[in-house]
């Protein structure tokens, strides 16, 4: 099985190296994937997806104006990491996400990055995450970005590479979570003998990162989620039973002088922070997206009053756009005066003459984006696309520039994956997750490492195919 | 806890309660059909049950099996065992936190196997009583489940108050439907086979042969089904066991308008006085919308009480 595997072309191989050996890393794994045959294998992988769907672990899709449930796919062999490549990662991460919180709070307050010219002010002031609500307000410990996921790549010389950062509502962790549970099912003989490095105790760290922002013995935590048809809502349950604490919705809070409550059987109780699932436009349609009837009218207020804490701080949107991106290097330097550790990937501007006339002729190698997508969506691969839908997508961006980005389209690092009934190679990025709080910057060994299921494929996305693996950060 | 996360422990249960009640009758009926051949008894369950009021002819064990794939699959019909299941199983997933992990689980294998894409042609390819025990089973796991990882907060008794509330409005309602008809001084045949028949349905059929042996008559039944102390699906019964989880709810939530607790005990302490021969006094029919009208009243209460803050 093992020697049938063929390498992608120019592409780091986590298993593998270029001359086909397996990397240390993986030589506990190797030995488990030599006496097992594949029909276990697929058995396992059978396993795996009957028991997501047991727990419900499930997402729902839309087709046909029909709500079905889907699993998340869950290739069963790990996305092993060595511990001394993981310090690096963790060191860069909260290098990263510091730099971050000092631009949020200087964005929100003076605005020197600006003023300085490190970062040009028209980046600020046309970007649509920003909230004037936001301006001169003291949030608690000056953390902005209590939670925060940082996507990942490795290029094709070995290193990684931050493809963006997502300091919102950054989604994923309970499946960290959930395929850790799974592994320990599926390899109970090699879990205990791999020194994988524990991601069990998210939930804690993150509680106690929220209890840290009040001066409080026992404050009371909620989370609020839009409802059991939003697609991340096995997530919402998760993480609140994990923690302990109420997933409430919109409809479950009432606001009494300018306090936060929440109605229980019985009576009001109120709540002292809301970890919020809910995107800035929806949380209060006094202030923002009027038609909401997600969050809660007034809530701005009464943040702005100091009397409830959101989670992450509304208007963390300005810091992790694709436009900002170019300029996390720059923070890192202006407010930290350090090198950045993890490395951006080149960036061009395409409002910029010079670097569009560039991208336009070297669009082959390049990847177009909108600096206010996501999920994959609007981008145009330069590799794939044809001559005419190049000349459109230009069109389209002849019109606003300011709005579009592109990078070379790196080799995102391939993994063996379960395909067909062989091991094939598919593309992966790793996502981990960083909390922030009283307690400072912790990261959580591994995250969740996503992979593009179908075959050369880059797109990691779960809304475009894409599948996870467990992560394991092993001791060297 | 959150009057919504009340609201929907309360629901669960009761779409357990009133799936579980459905089937039995699916059962019960499907087997007196094989006895009498009158398989016009489908209308009423369409009608109490469905809500399809519209008479059909049905003629013949054929019918009675696409009748009964109806009652439990029909996607449209809000009542059908499908339909229920997965409300119960939405209202599940929306209180995640406050149930057991293994409760969450048995209510999503019981999803899982009735939304399964070959669960029809299994129903086609089998015997149609093996098929509802099959689904039957779930339910007793629902409840063992529950009862043995539940603990006993606030959560469970807001189940409580959903299973027992839909089981005494079920058993008040088997009754109600032949209570027109019924003449206790004056039995026939017809009597005791329906009476069986409603015994066997909500599982009191042996409990009723050892206290009266083999001698149907209305009034036995009426007391065996309303009064008995120890019959789990008898009015008393249920009523006790309201009383119990809305005290200790009171108690959970500190609340002090004690109107919800005062009607309930007072019904509580109605029934335990109450003995058969009141009641043929009373009047079957005065006696049961007595009942109905008291449930009303404390249903509108527990919505007042717990979940007003929702509406």
């Amino acid at each position: 099985m093992i020697s049938n595997y063929t390498k992608y072309p120019n592409t780091w191989d986590e298993m593998f190296d270029d001359s086909g050996s397996i990397r240390n890393t993986y030589k506990n794994f190797e030995s488990f994937l030599k006496r097992t045959p594949i029909e276990t294998l697929l058995q396992m992988q059978d396993f795996s997806s009957q028991l997501f769907m047991d727990h419900g672990v499930t997402f729902r899709v839309y087709s046909d104006n029909k709500g079905v449930e889907r699993i998340f796919p869950f290739d069963i062999l790990p996305r092993i990491i060595n511990e001394s490549e993981w310090k690096i990662i963790d060191a860069g991460i909260k290098q990263r996400i510091k730099a971050l919180n000092l631009f949020l709070k200087d964005a929100y307050h003076e605005q020197f990055i600006f003023k300085d010219g490190v970062i040009p002010h028209e980046l600020l002031l046309n970007n649509k995450n920003f909230l004037r609500e936001m301006m001169n307000l003291r949030v608690p410990n000056d953390v902005y970005t209590h939670i925060s996921g940082v996507d990942l790549i490795r290029n094709n010389d070995g290193d990684f590479y931050v493809l963006e950062d997502n300091l919102r509502t950054p989604s994923g962790v309970s499946y960290m979570l959930e395929n850790r549970q799974i592994s320990r099912r599926l390899y109970p003989n090699l879990m205990p003998t791999s020194n994988v490095l524990p991601v069990d105790n998210y939930p804690e760290i993150l509680y106690q990162q929220l209890k840290s922002l009040v001066d409080k013995e026992d404050p009371e935590i909620v989370l609020l989620t839009p409802g059991l048809y939003n697609s991340a809502y096995y997530e919402h349950a998760a993480l609140a039973r994990l923690m302990g604490i109420e997933l409430v919705e919109g409809n479950d809070l009432v606001l009494d002088n300018h306090h936060v409550f929440m109605k229980t059987a019985g009576g009001l109780k109120k709540i002292d922070i809301i970890y919020r699932r809910i995107d800035d436009d929806y949380l209060d349609p006094l202030n923002f997206n009027s038609e909401s009837v997600l969050g809660l009218a007034g809530i701005m207020e009464s943040y702005r009053q100091g009397k409830v804490i959101i989670v992450n701080a509304p208007g963390t949107g300005i810091a992790d756009d694709k436009a900002m991106y170019v300029y996390v290097p720059d923070m890192i330097s202006y407010y930290l005066n350090e090198e950045p550790i993890l490395k951006n990937i080149r960036t061009y501007q395409l409002s910029n003459p010079d670097e569009r006339q560039y991208v336009y002729d070297n669009v082959e190698k390049m990847v177009i984006k909108e600096t206010e997508g996501s999920g994959g969506y609007g981008m145009l691969m330069g590799n794939n696309a044809t001559k005419s839908m190049i000349e459109s997508y230009f069109k389209k961006v002849s019109k606003q520039p300011h709005k579009y980005i592109a990078q070379p389209i790196l080799s995102l690092s391939s993994v063996p994956c379960i395909i067909d009934n062989e091991l094939s190679p598919r593309c992966v990025d790793l996502r981990p997750f960083a909390i922030s709080g009283a307690n400072g910057i912790k990261v959580c060994p591994g995250g969740l490492s996503r992979v593009a299921l179908k075959e050369n494929s880059l797109v990691v996305n779960s809304s475009q195919g894409g599948g996870s693996k467990d992560t394991w950060v092993i001791k060297d | 806890m959150l009057s919504r996360v009340a609201n929907n422990l309360f629901w669960m249960d009761r779409y357990v309660e009133r799936s579980y009640g459905l089937l039995n009758l699916i059962k019960t009926n499907f087997n007196s059909t094989l006895d009498s051949g009158d398989y016009s008894s489908w209308n009423n369950i369409l009608s109490t049950y469905l809500g399809v009021d519209e008479f059909k002819q049905f003629e013949n064990y054929n019918d009675s099996l696409s009748i009964i794939k109806f009652i439990l699959f029909d996607p449209s019909n809000a009542n059908t065992h499908l339909n229920m299941i997965i409300k119960a199983r939405e209202n599940a997933r929306s209180v995640q936190e406050h149930i057991s992990k293994e409760l969450w689980l048995s209510v999503n294998k019981y999803y899982l196997h009735i939304t399964n894409d070959g669960i029809l042609e299994k129903f086609d390819d089998n015997d149609p009583i093996n098929f509802v025990d099959d689904l039957l089973l779930f339910n007793h796991i629902y409840y063992s489940v529950a009862d043995i990882t539940q603990e006993r907060g606030n959560a469970y008794c807001f189940m409580n108050l959903g299973k027992y509330l839909e089981r005494v409005v079920q058993s008040i309602d088997f009754i109600s439907v032949r209570a027109d008809k019924m003449d206790l001084n004056n039995e026939n045949i017809y009597e005791s086979f329906f009476w069986k028949n409603l015994l066997a349905s909500i599982g009191g059929y042996q409990l009723y042969l050892k206290k009266y042996k083999s001698i149907f008559s209305s009034e036995n039944v009426l007391e065996m089904i309303v009064l008995n102390d120890n019959f789990p699906r008898s009015v008393r019964y249920s009523i006790n066991k309201l009383y119990i989880h809305i005290e200790r709810l009171y108690k959970f939530n500190g609340l002090t308008d004690n109107n919800l607790l005062f009607r309930i005990g007072k019904l509580k302490n109605q029934l335990n006085y109450t003995t058969i021969d009141n009641i043929k006094q009373e009047g079957i029919h005065n006696f049961l919308s007595f009942i109905q009208s008291e449930l009303k009243d404390i249903s509108y209460n527990i919505n007042k009480t717990f979940f007003y803050q929702i509406q």
